[in-house]
Order: structure tokens, then C-alpha cells, then sequence
């Protein structure tokens, strides 16, 4: 499989931005309301944090974003004791450390193993490189409007059930309505915004819909079109995104699943990207 | 009756004074646009303009007459009904085979903005920016469904074009609404949203 990335390379921490902000507003709390003030204030952050968690799994089922919760929620609880005894240094007693250390050790190391298997990671990136790959000529041809991309035979319970496996593996998360359900693929470091609402309507979004007819129309966003490296003949680009998931779709469907999971982790995209 | 006939019929019914002038019309074997403006106490030039107006139209005639070597006109009613008959389907489009076979596809760089619905593939409306400079605005093209199925289903820029009679079919669209789907492609040729490129 060719290694040459048709993306530009991920350089953007929005991502890694609202974890390490805790940092500043920590400090900052210390310094203006005292040590105990600003511990509390992590906590709290730590607190909206696993809810965040607890949100996304909820939306997608995907269990390692419950792990992701259960980690903030441990962090929540051992900021909370330590900042009600942060005058006698709990640190030193022997069972504080023990639940702490052992905890992190536990937590530490499957989070590793969630990361370095992608368990946590959101495919957008590889879904737009998998979309971007057949897709040699050049010549631009932006529009904003979905294009349909071909007819695909399915039942609603077969759809939904490919919904859930994109949502459970990150690949998309779904928007279903009473005619359809319409995918949207989110790269890391984007997914607060999409989950929170923050990025706006998913419609303007890039996204995949599946109809009842089993119509399928694809929407590729400006940003998204804008982050290939060159200007991609759009029609075809767009063929191709609708094609990835009527690939997706039937792989699925024969119950192979994890090929679609082989395939994207066959680009070896970064880990964080 | 064409529509613009009948605009100017309907035009000089709706004057204040139109009723007054055609009582006199009806009343009087002849009468002069000066006589006319002393019994309804109307400027000359407005009962003048009414008169000319009707004569244009051949509802009323006029003939010269010579007094004391100063010729008027004395305008005399031709018909006693007016009836205003349009047939409005002289202005419904029908579809030409050249204009269903005209290959078109989106323009690049068009800068329409399109908005699709949440439930069904279709185009609700096109926003196109229209003017220069301050005079600058945008422009919300609401679409019916047949139209916005359509739309859905033009081809991309730089895509094969494709006619209009393919792509209605593509989009499912029933031949017999070509007329508001001609209507919709003329409208944003117009606005340099569609293109038929040349040998397409």
C-alpha cells in the first residue's frame, strides 16, 4: 500500500489544547485563591472532563471513551482528596500513594495500549486519505452541493447496524432522522467541537448520508478539501469518500469488520492525528 | 390577448377617473378630450392622455374636426364590452427538444452557496451574490421540489455535462414539470451558476 499522504501533514493541537489549559488555569487559580482553590478548580475541570467522556460514549458505545471516563473520574476523585488534605501532605501516607500510584500505573498503561492500537483515536484522517488515494487527476472544481454517489441495496436494520459499528470505532459519528442517517467523519482534534456543537450544523460538515432508498449523497466541507495538498478533481474525490463507505458498508455487512479497521490502520496515520 | 395588452387595459381601468370617461364615452355619440376635462373637472393633458391611450388600444376612434381653422380630435366609442382574456398558457415554457437536450453542469467557482435538505436528497435554495461593490446582496432562490431535485443531481464543475432530459431522469423528476425545471436553468444561466460548456 503506498505511503504517500494526499493530506497535509496534521499540525494543529486543538486537540491537545483543552487538556493542557488545565495547566494555566490551575496555576493561575493557586496563585489568586491559594493552593486548595486551585486544586479544586482541576478538579472541577477534571469533573467536565469525564462527563465530556461519558457524553461520547453514550453517542458512539465506543468503550474505550468509557475507559477515558472512568480514568477522569479516578483523577476527579484524587484531586478532590488531595486538595481537602493538601495542608497535611497526604502524599506521605502510605495507602494515599498506594491508591494513587497503583491506580496511575493501571490507568497509565492501558492507556498506552488505547493509543498505540488507535482504540481511542478518531478515523477522519483515514477516511479522507482512503478517499483521497484513487484520486489522481487535478483541477479543483469545488462546489458546495452533496453529490449523489450510487444506489446501495440495504435494510434499515443492516444500516443501523453499520451506524453503530462507525460510531463504535470512531470512524463517523451518526446523525439519524426519520429518512436517513447521515455519517460524519471527524478527525482528531476536531471531535469536541462536533461533539459539543460547537463546529456548527453537521450539514456543513463533509458527511456521508444513507437514505431509505438507499440513496447515498456524500458533502465534502472547504476545510476538508483544502487540508489535500493539491486541488483534487472534486467529482472524483467525492465519487471516491461515497465509494470508502459503500466498501465499509460491505465489508460489514459479510461480517469483516476488522478488514475496515486493517485497512485504516494500514495507513499508519499518526496516533494524535 | 397578450399579457402586456392587458396590462395597459388594466392600467387605465384602475385610474380614478376611468369609470367617468367611459359614461361619457358610452353617453355621448362624440366627444372631445377638452369636453371631457370640463365635465369631470380633469386637467386637459390627463383627459387627453386617457383618450389617446384608448385609441391606441382601438377602443375608442378619432376624427379631426376644423373650428375655426383649429383642428381637434372628437373620439368616438367602438365597442361597448371589454373583455380581458389572457391565455396564460402562451407564457408557460414548453420544453423544446433543443432545450431538454442542452448539456449543462454546475460553473466553477460559481460562488452560489446551495443548502441542502436534512431529510431528503434535494437542494432547498441557492444563495447567489449578485451586483458589484456596495450594491453588492445576496440572492435566496427558494426551490420547489421537483427543482431541488434537480439541482441535487446536476453534474459538478469539470464533471461530464449532462442534458437536461438525462438529469431529470437521474433525479427522478417527472417530465411533465420540465417547464419549472427550464425555468430554474435559464435563471442561473443567467446568474452564471450553470454552464453548457461548448462540444459538452
Amino acid at each position: 500500500m503506498s505511503l504517500v499522504r494526499k493530506l497535509k501533514p496534521d499540525r494543529s493541537i486543538t486537540g491537545a489544547l483543552i487538556p493542557l489549559s488545565m495547566l494555566p488555569i490551575f496555576g493561575l487559580a493557586s496563585l489568586i485563591f491559594g493552593i486548595y482553590i486551585g486544586m479544586l478548580t482541576v478538579t472541577v475541570m477534571v469533573g467536565l472532563w469525564a462527563l465530556y467522556y461519558l457524553y461520547v460514549f453514550l453517542r458512539t458505545r465506543s468503550f474505550p471513551q468509557l475507559f477515558l471516563c472512568v480514568y477522569a473520574i479516578f483523577l476527579c476523585y484524587m484531586f478532590a482528596v488531595a486538595a481537602e488534605n493538601v495542608n497535611i501532605n497526604r502524599f506521605e501516607q502510605l495507602e494515599y500513594g498506594l491508591a494513587y500510584f497503583t491506580g496511575l500505573a493501571f490507568f497509565g498503561m492501558v492507556l498506552i495500549y488505547l493509543f498505540v492500537t488507535r482504540r481511542v483515536k478518531w478515523r477522519g484522517r483515514e477516511i479522507f486519505e482512503l478517499a483521497g488515494e484513487p484520486v489522481e487527476e487535478i483541477g479543483d472544481g469545488y462546489t458546495s452541493r452533496p453529490r449523489p454517489v450510487g444506489k446501495v441495496a440495504y435494510s434499515p436494520e443492516q444500516m443501523r447496524g453499520f451506524t453503530r459499528f462507525c460510531a463504535r470505532h470512531l470512524i463517523a459519528v451518526p446523525y439519524p432522522t426519520s429518512k436517513n442517517i447521515t455519517l460524519v467523519p471527524i478527525k482528531m482534534g476536531e471531535e469536541y467541537g462536533r461533539l459539543l456543537g460547537l463546529s456548527g450544523d453537521y450539514r456543513d460538515a463533509t458527511w456521508v448520508n444513507f437514505d431509505v432508498d438507499g440513496e447515498i449523497s456524500v458533502h465534502i466541507a472547504h476545510k476538508d478539501y483544502l487540508d489535500y495538498r493539491e486541488q483534487l478533481a472534486f467529482d472524483p474525490l467525492c465519487a471516491s469518500l461515497g465509494q470508502v463507505f459503500i466498501d465499509f458498508f460491505e465489508l460489514y455487512n459479510k461480517g469483516e469488520g476488522v478488514r475496515v479497521i486493517d485497512r485504516m490502520d494500514d495507513l499508519r496515520i499518526g496516533i494524535f492525528s | 390577448m397578450d399579457f402586456h395588452t392587458a396590462s395597459k387595459y388594466a392600467s387605465l381601468l384602475s385610474k380614478d377617473y376611468a369609470e367617468d370617461i367611459f359614461a361619457l364615452l358610452v353617453n355621448y355619440q362624440a366627444i372631445s378630450a377638452s369636453e371631457v376635462a370640463a365635465r369631470l373637472n380633469l386637467h386637459i393633458k390627463t383627459a387627453q392622455d386617457f383618450l389617446e391611450a384608448l385609441e391606441a388600444l382601438g377602443i375608442v376612434s378619432k376624427e379631426e374636426v376644423l373650428e375655426k381653422k383649429r383642428p381637434y380630435y372628437r373620439y368616438i366609442l367602438q365597442q361597448t364590452r371589454l373583455v380581458i382574456d389572457i391565455d396564460l398558457a402562451q407564457v408557460k415554457q414548453e420544453p423544446s427538444h433543443h432545450s431538454l437536450s442542452l448539456r449543462i453542469r454546475e460553473r466553477e467557482n460559481a460562488g452560489a452557496r446551495f443548502s441542502a435538505a436534512r431529510n431528503d436528497d434535494y437542494i432547498t435554495s441557492v444563495a447567489i451574490w449578485t451586483g458589484e461593490g456596495r450594491e453588492r446582496e445576496e440572492r435566496k432562490i427558494k426551490l420547489t421540489m421537483p427543482q431541488g431535485k434537480f439541482l441535487f443531481h446536476l453534474p459538478f464543475p469539470k464533471a461530464q455535462p449532462m442534458s437536461v432530459a438525462e438529469i431529470m431522469q437521474k433525479a427522478g423528476v417527472d417530465e411533465n414539470l420540465a417547464p419549472e425545471v427550464l425555468d430554474l436553468v435559464q435563471l442561473l444561466e443567467k446568474y452564471d451558476v450553470v454552464e453548457s460548456p461548448p462540444g459538452g
